[in-house]
């Protein structure tokens, strides 16, 4: 992999190691951000999947992939690229294939199996310093099966199981698990957020990451239009707004030495991100929730604050 | 008893649509079931939703084989072979499809020789609605189609979009382009043969070793063989007179589906496009238009 930084988009290689005609919904976030991932990646890679949305993009016969693709159930995928990364390495101390034929190994699942499912096997792997890729593309629901509430769905959001009604009109109650902070307690070489709406980030994190050997963890913040109820051509949009307003902070952290790597000049209110979705709309009809949306925005601020990058 | 199909993509609103029929079969005092055919859908992708209505209890159940009426919501589907709409309708049976032309030239395009009916009602949609959401207006036609009365249909389209819009202008919109639908519809004779099922009717289905329920896939890359450029609603069209050849519509487009050509300019592989227009949201320059689809399908490579 090349591993000089890029400076713009016109930079990010040509090559698509993932082709179209995928089941994906039209303007998925998530597959926006896999895409720029296989990019860096490159073809040589074995890609262990979790039970998720995107288990759907190899159906028989087809695939999207050039490189291979295992499938394992919502828990366990850190645990199965853990049988994939021993069998390459027990093939090539025997002599089966050559070193240059090595692949690296990419954990690839959505927020359910990330925060909820997988946390322990995820745990795990990261503690026995396992050389992998985790990429979860974290769209705060279990998007696949009808939207219903995950450990990354955010306060307020309406989900298929936490619908805004009389006596709980801010829809969920919860607050949408840290799982950078939890992951990066394990203190892994690299973890990083990401976002498709910044690929150029994201490519040079990948990049960045590829000189550690052991767990290299990305987290990918998806925006999602049927489960979040927006025009599928905001996608985008809704990405950026949602690093833009402070909501979702670009950052990496360095065996556990954490930087921002963008901070917003001017921080746009959360206001601007939340009205742009049907899963937030509840706090603006029929009556506006001001003290929750206060409190959404004071969370934010809290979190900038802390890192003292408010301005 | 009258056994209906409705063929549609995720997101057009198939099962809804069977919905608010059952809805008003059955504020019209008749006999109603419906469900969705569930799968791994997505938006974009074939679904099916049946609905059974009688004046008889129904003791009927599972999928719908031999439906009498099939409303079809998506043109495209009519040549996909994972959708297969036609598949089972009795003789004498009834298609509806959403499409601009003619019955007659619908019959002849798709080589069918039962009644078929047609009205746009992705126009009417886009037109009164602001969207293509077809739900309350497939309703409308198989309504209108199997005889339902149009306060038994109002009632119901109200009934049920209202638990799932939460705006009341929108709702409106809704009824009033489904009431639109209903009235442009003229009611048919159905003459089908009435088939009843006799004696046990159990299917079962065999074991299946792990080999052949779960095959792997030796191919590589080759999705772009499922054509999913079916799926627009609209597409994406370049004025090359105003593109500054940025790369922004490249790097945004989830699919992987705009390539560049000799010059540097994009283009997309349309066979592949699904038509989420972010390019056209996020072009700099505002070089790239939308145009709706009309899915003259197949050799189409404008490049």
């Amino acid at each position: 992999m090349d591993t000089a930084t890029i400076r713009s988009i016109r930079e990010l290689p040509a090559e698509e190691n993932m082709l179209p005609g995928t089941p994906a919904c039209a303007g998925c976030g998530g597959l926006l951000t896999l895409r720029h991932c296989l990019k860096a990646l490159g073809e040589k890679i074995v890609i262990v999947n979790a039970a998720g949305c995107f288990t759907l993009l190899s159906i028989y016969p087809f695939t999207p992939f050039k490189n291979s693709w295992l499938y394992t159930a919502m828990a366990c995928a850190p645990a199965g690229a853990q049988g994939v990364r021993d069998a390459l390495d027990i093939l090539i101390k025997k002599g089966k294939i050559e070193p240059e034929e090595d692949l690296k190994v990419v954990v690839l699942t959505g927020d359910g199996s990330a925060y909820d499912m997988a946390l322990s096997s995820t745990s795990g792997a990261i503690y026995r310093n396992l050389d992998f890729y985790y990429i979860c593309y974290d769209n705060e629901a279990y998007g696949n099966t009808g939207f219903q509430h995950s450990g990354a769905t955010p306060f307020a959001s309406r989900t298929a199981t936490t619908p805004p009604g009389r006596t709980r009109p801010v829809g969920s109650q919860l607050q949408k698990k840290n799982l950078f902070d939890i992951w990066n307690s394990h203190r892994p070489p690299y973890l990083a957020t990401i976002s498709p709406a910044y690929p150029v980030d994201l490519m040079n994190k990948f990049r960045k990451a590829e000189q550690f050997k052991g767990p290299k963890l990305f987290i990918s913040h998806t925006p999602c239009p049927p489960g979040w109820g927006f025009d599928p051509s905001n996608s985008v949009r809704l990405a950026k707004l949602s690093v833009e307003t402070g909501l979702w902070p670009l950052k990496e952290s360095v065996h556990g030495k954490v930087e921002h790597t963008f901070v917003p000049k001017k921080f746009k209110p959360v206001e601007d991100y939340l009205k742009e979705q049907e899963k937030f709309a509840h706090l603006f009809k029929p009556v506006r929730q001001e003290d929750t949306l206060k409190s959404m925005q004071e969370m934010v601020n809290g979190y900038w604050r802390r890192y003292k990058l408010l301005p | 008893m009258l056994r209906l199909r409705f063929h549609g993509r995720g997101g057009q609103g198939a099962k809804v649509a069977s919905r608010v029929l059952g809805t008003a079969a059955f504020l019209d005092g008749y006999n109603a079931q419906d469900f969705p055919l569930y799968g791994a859908e997505k938006r974009g992708a074939p679904i099916t939703a049946f609905t059974r209505i009688s004046r008889e209890n129904i003791m009927e159940r599972g999928v719908i084989s031999e439906p009498d009426i099939v409303i079809v919501m998506d043109e495209t589907l009519l040549s996909d072979p994972q959708a297969m709409p036609l598949s089972g309708l009795k003789k004498g049976g009834i298609i509806f499809v959403n499409t601009p032309n003619s019955p007659l030239e619908t019959k002849e395009r798709y080589n069918i020789a039962d009644h078929v009916i047609t009205l746009d009602i992705t126009k009417i949609s886009l037109d009164m609605i602001g969207n293509p959401v077809l739900s309350g207006l497939a309703a409308a036609v198989a309504s209108r189609i199997v005889g339902i009365g149009e306060d038994a249909f109002r009632g119901a389209v109200e009934k049920e979009l209202s638990g799932i819009i939460s705006d009341r202008e929108l709702l409106v919109k809704n009824t009033e382009a489904a009431l639109y639908c209903y009235n442009a519809i003229m009611p048919v004779q159905i003459k089908t043969a009435e088939s009843i099922r006799e004696g046990e009717n159990v299917i079962t289905i065999p074991f299946e070793i792990a080999l052949v329920s779960s095959p792997a896939i030796n191919a590589t890359g080759n999705t772009p063989l499922r054509r999913t450029g079916n799926w627009r609603v609209f597409r994406p069209v370049w004025d090359y007179e105003v593109c500054t050849r940025c790369m922004t519509c490249v790097a945004r487009c989830p699919d992987g589906c705009i390539h560049v050509n000799e010059d540097g300019y994009p283009y997309a592989d349309y066979d592949n496009c699904k038509g989420c227009l972010i390019c056209v949201e996020e072009c700099p320059a505002k070089a790239i238009n939308k145009v709706r689809e009309m899915h003259s399908r197949s050799g189409e490579g404008d490049r």
